[in-house]
C-alpha cells in the first residue's frame, strides 16, 4: 500500500474500451500506439479508425520510448480546480516512430529544455477516480 | 418551409463568386455588456442569445434599409446553445422559405448561405450569431472539455494536465521562439497594434492603452504566453443580412461582395502539423482556393483579418498565407507593416483580442465596415479587397471580400 500512497493524482483519465487497453500496456510499462493494418502509420491519441486513412483495422505498436522534444508549456491558469499544484510543465516529445505524445518532463523543467533535446520514456505511478495507474512521462535520455 | 438542415461547406466554384453580397451589419454593445457584467451591477441581467439575436437582427435590419419582409432565408450560428432556426425565425417575425443552422463559428455559413442564394432557394438572408459565453460562465479548458466535436487534443490529455485552446497556441509559441530566436517581448508587439486598433474602433471592449511594460508584467496563462495574447471571453451577437447580388445595389450602403471561399482541414498528424507547420499547408490550400474562385491574387488584398484567438496564431496566418515570410511576422508588425497606413493593415478593429470575440463574425463585420468606406479614422484608403481567416487547430476557412457597387 506504500505504493498507492505515493501515486500522485491526476484529472481523469478517457477510458472504456480501446482507452483501457492503451492503459493496460501502460501498467506493463509499455507505451503502444495504433499502428494501421492497411497504411502502416501511428495514430495517437486512441482512435476507432486511423487518423490517416481512417481504416478500422488497428493494431497496437510498441514504442520504443525514445524522442525528443518539440515544444513545452507550464501552466499557471487552474484549469483542473486544485488537481495539479501549480504551475506545473507538459512537453510536446516527437516519438522516434513519429507520433507526437504530449507529456509531462520527469527530472526536469520548462527551464532545462532546448527544443530537440533528446528524452526517454519512465512511468510515473498516479492515480484518479478510475483508480491506480502508470503514467508515461520523459526524463533527460 | 419545414425542418432546417445543417449549413453545407459549398465548393470553391468560380461560378459562385459574386452571387451574393453583405447588405446589413448589426452588432451588439460588446464593451457596454462586459463592462456590465464585470462590474456585477446589482440587478444586471446578463444577455441571453435571444435578447443578443434580436438587439443585431434589429440593428442589420435597419442597416440594410431592407423591410422585415425582403428577409426569405435564416441561418442560425448559436455557439453555446440557442434557439433553433424556427424559433428565431419566429422570435423575430421572420417567415423565411430557407434556414439552416450552423456549428457557429464562422467556418462555412457565409459560403452556405451564398451558395443557397445562387442556387434560388432565397434571396435575402439573415445570418445571426450569438454567444453568452461570460454568461454562462464558459471555460476553455479543463474537465469541462470532453468532446462533443471538439478536436480530440482539447480533452484527451486531462492526466498529463495539458488542456485548454491556450495550451494549443503556447506550444506554437515554445516551437516559434526556438526556431525563430523570437522574444516575449517581440509577441507584445501584436497585443500593442491590435490594442491601438481597438482604441480607435467604437465597441471595442479593450481601449486603454497597453505598454509593452503592462505587457510583460501581465500574468502568464499558459507559459510563454500571458493574458493579453489570449483572447478575450464576453458575450455578444452579429447579424449580417446577405442578398443576391443584382439586388443589392441601391440600398443604404455600398454592398461587400463574397468573392471567394476556401476550406482545409487536417486530417492526420494534427498536433505536428499545428506546432511544427503551423498549418501552413492548409492555408496555402484554402487560400488557392478562395483566391482562383475570386479571380483575384494574395497581392490584390489590402486588408487582413484574421482569427486571433492568441497572438502568435494570429502570426502563423500571416505568415501562412504570404503577408509576411515564414518567421518574419514579427518583425513586420514591429515595423509598422500591420497597421493601418502599412503594407497590409490586420485585424483593424481590435480583432478577438482587443475587440470582441465572435469567433470571427466579428472580423467580417470589420471587413464590412473598411469595404464600405465608413471605418472612419481607422479606415484604410483605397481599399478593394479584404482576406478572411478563421483557423482554428486543425481547420482553415478563408473568404475573399470585395467592394461593390452602389
Amino acid at each position: 500500500m506504500a505504493e498507492a500512497a505515493m501515486a500522485e493524482r491526476r484529472p481523469d483519465r478517457t477510458r472504456g474500451g480501446r482507452h483501457d487497453e492503451f492503459w493496460a500496456f501502460c501498467d506493463q510499462g509499455e507505451l503502444r500506439v495504433q499502428s494501421c493494418a492497411a497504411c502502416g502509420r501511428l495514430s495517437w491519441p486512441v482512435v476507432d479508425e486511423c487518423e490517416h486513412c481512417g481504416s478500422p483495422e488497428l493494431s497496437w505498436a510498441r514504442m520504443s520510448g525514445r524522442g525528443k522534444v518539440v515544444s513545452w508549456c507550464s501552466f499557471e491558469y487552474d484549469y483542473y480546480k486544485g488537481t495539479l499544484p501549480l504551475p506545473y510543465d507538459t512537453i510536446l516529445v516527437e516519438l522516434d516512430e513519429g507520433p507526437m505524445f504530449v507529456s509531462n518532463p520527469k527530472g526536469f523543467g520548462f527551464r532545462d529544455i532546448e527544443i530537440g533535446m533528446p528524452v526517454k520514456l519512465a512511468f510515473l505511478a498516479c492515480e484518479d477516480d478510475g483508480g491506480p495507474f502508470q503514467l508515461p512521462v520523459f526524463e533527460r535520455a | 418551409m419545414s425542418g432546417y438542415a445543417a449549413a453545407k461547406m459549398p465548393p470553391a466554384l468560380r461560378e459562385l463568386s459574386g452571387r451574393a453580397a453583405i447588405v446589413g451589419l448589426g452588432e451588439t454593445d460588446y464593451d457596454v455588456d462586459y463592462k456590465a457584467a464585470r462590474a456585477k451591477a446589482p440587478g444586471y441581467e446578463f444577455p441571453t442569445p435571444e435578447s443578443l439575436a434580436r438587439t443585431a437582427f434589429e440593428r442589420a435590419l435597419a442597416d440594410s434599409g431592407l423591410k422585415r419582409d425582403d428577409i426569405d432565408g435564416v441561418s442560425v450560428s448559436f455557439l453555446y446553445g440557442g434557439p433553433s432556426a424556427q424559433e428565431t425565425a419566429d422570435l423575430l417575425g421572420l417567415k423565411p422559405r430557407w434556414g439552416v443552422e450552423t456549428s457557429g463559428i464562422m467556418a462555412g455559413p457565409l459560403p452556405a448561405a451564398c451558395a443557397a442564394i445562387a442556387a434560388g432557394e432565397c434571396d435575402t438572408v439573415a445570418m445571426i450569431y450569438a454567444v453568452a459565453s461570460r454568461a454562462i460562465g464558459r471555460k476553455y479548458g479543463g474537465k469541462t472539455f470532453d468532446g462533443g466535436g471538439a478536436p480530440l487534443s482539447y480533452y484527451y490529455h486531462h492526466p498529463w494536465g495539458w488542456s485548454s485552446q491556450a495550451a494549443h497556441w503556447a506550444f506554437v509559441w515554445s516551437h516559434y521562439q526556438s526556431v525563430y530566436g523570437a522574444t516575449e517581448a517581440d509577441l507584445g508587439a501584436v497585443a500593442m497594434q491590435l490594442r491601438e486598433n481597438a482604441m480607435v474602433t467604437p465597441g471595442a471592449i479593450m481601449r486603454t492603452p497597453l505598454t509593452i511594460e503592462a505587457y510583460l508584467a501581465s500574468r502568464y496563462v499558459v507559459r510563454p504566453l500571458h493574458l493579453f495574447d489570449l483572447c478575450l471571453v464576453n458575450d455578444g451577437g452579429v447579424c449580417l443580412i446577405v442578398r443576391r447580388a443584382d439586388k443589392a445595389a441601391g440600398l443604404p450602403h455600398r454592398p461587400v461582395v463574397v468573392s471567394g471561399w476556401g476550406e482545409s482541414k487536417v486530417k492526420g498528424d494534427k498536433l505536428d502539423t499545428l506546432v511544427r507547420k503551423r498549418l501552413a499547408p492548409q492555408m496555402q490550400d484554402a487560400g488557392r482556393q478562395a483566391f482562383a474562385m475570386a479571380g483575384l491574387s494574395p497581392a490584390d488584398v489590402g486588408h487582413f483579418e484574421g482569427y486571433d484567438a492568441a497572438t502568435i496564431h494570429l502570426i502563423s496566418q500571416l505568415e501562412g498565407f504570404g503577408f509576411a515570410e515564414p518567421g518574419g511576422g514579427l518583425e513586420a508588425f514591429k515595423r509598422g507593416e500591420m497597421r493601418v497606413g502599412g503594407k497590409t493593415p490586420v485585424n483593424t478593429a481590435g480583432g478577438m483580442l482587443s475587440g470582441s470575440y465572435m469567433h470571427g463574425w466579428n472580423h467580417v463585420a470589420e471587413i464590412v465596415r473598411q469595404l464600405r468606406g465608413e471605418a472612419g479614422e481607422r479606415q484604410i484608403a483605397g481599399l478593394e479587397a479584404s482576406l478572411f481567416s478563421l483557423a482554428q487547430t486543425d481547420q482553415v476557412h478563408p473568404i475573399v471580400f470585395t467592394r461593390g457597387t452602389q
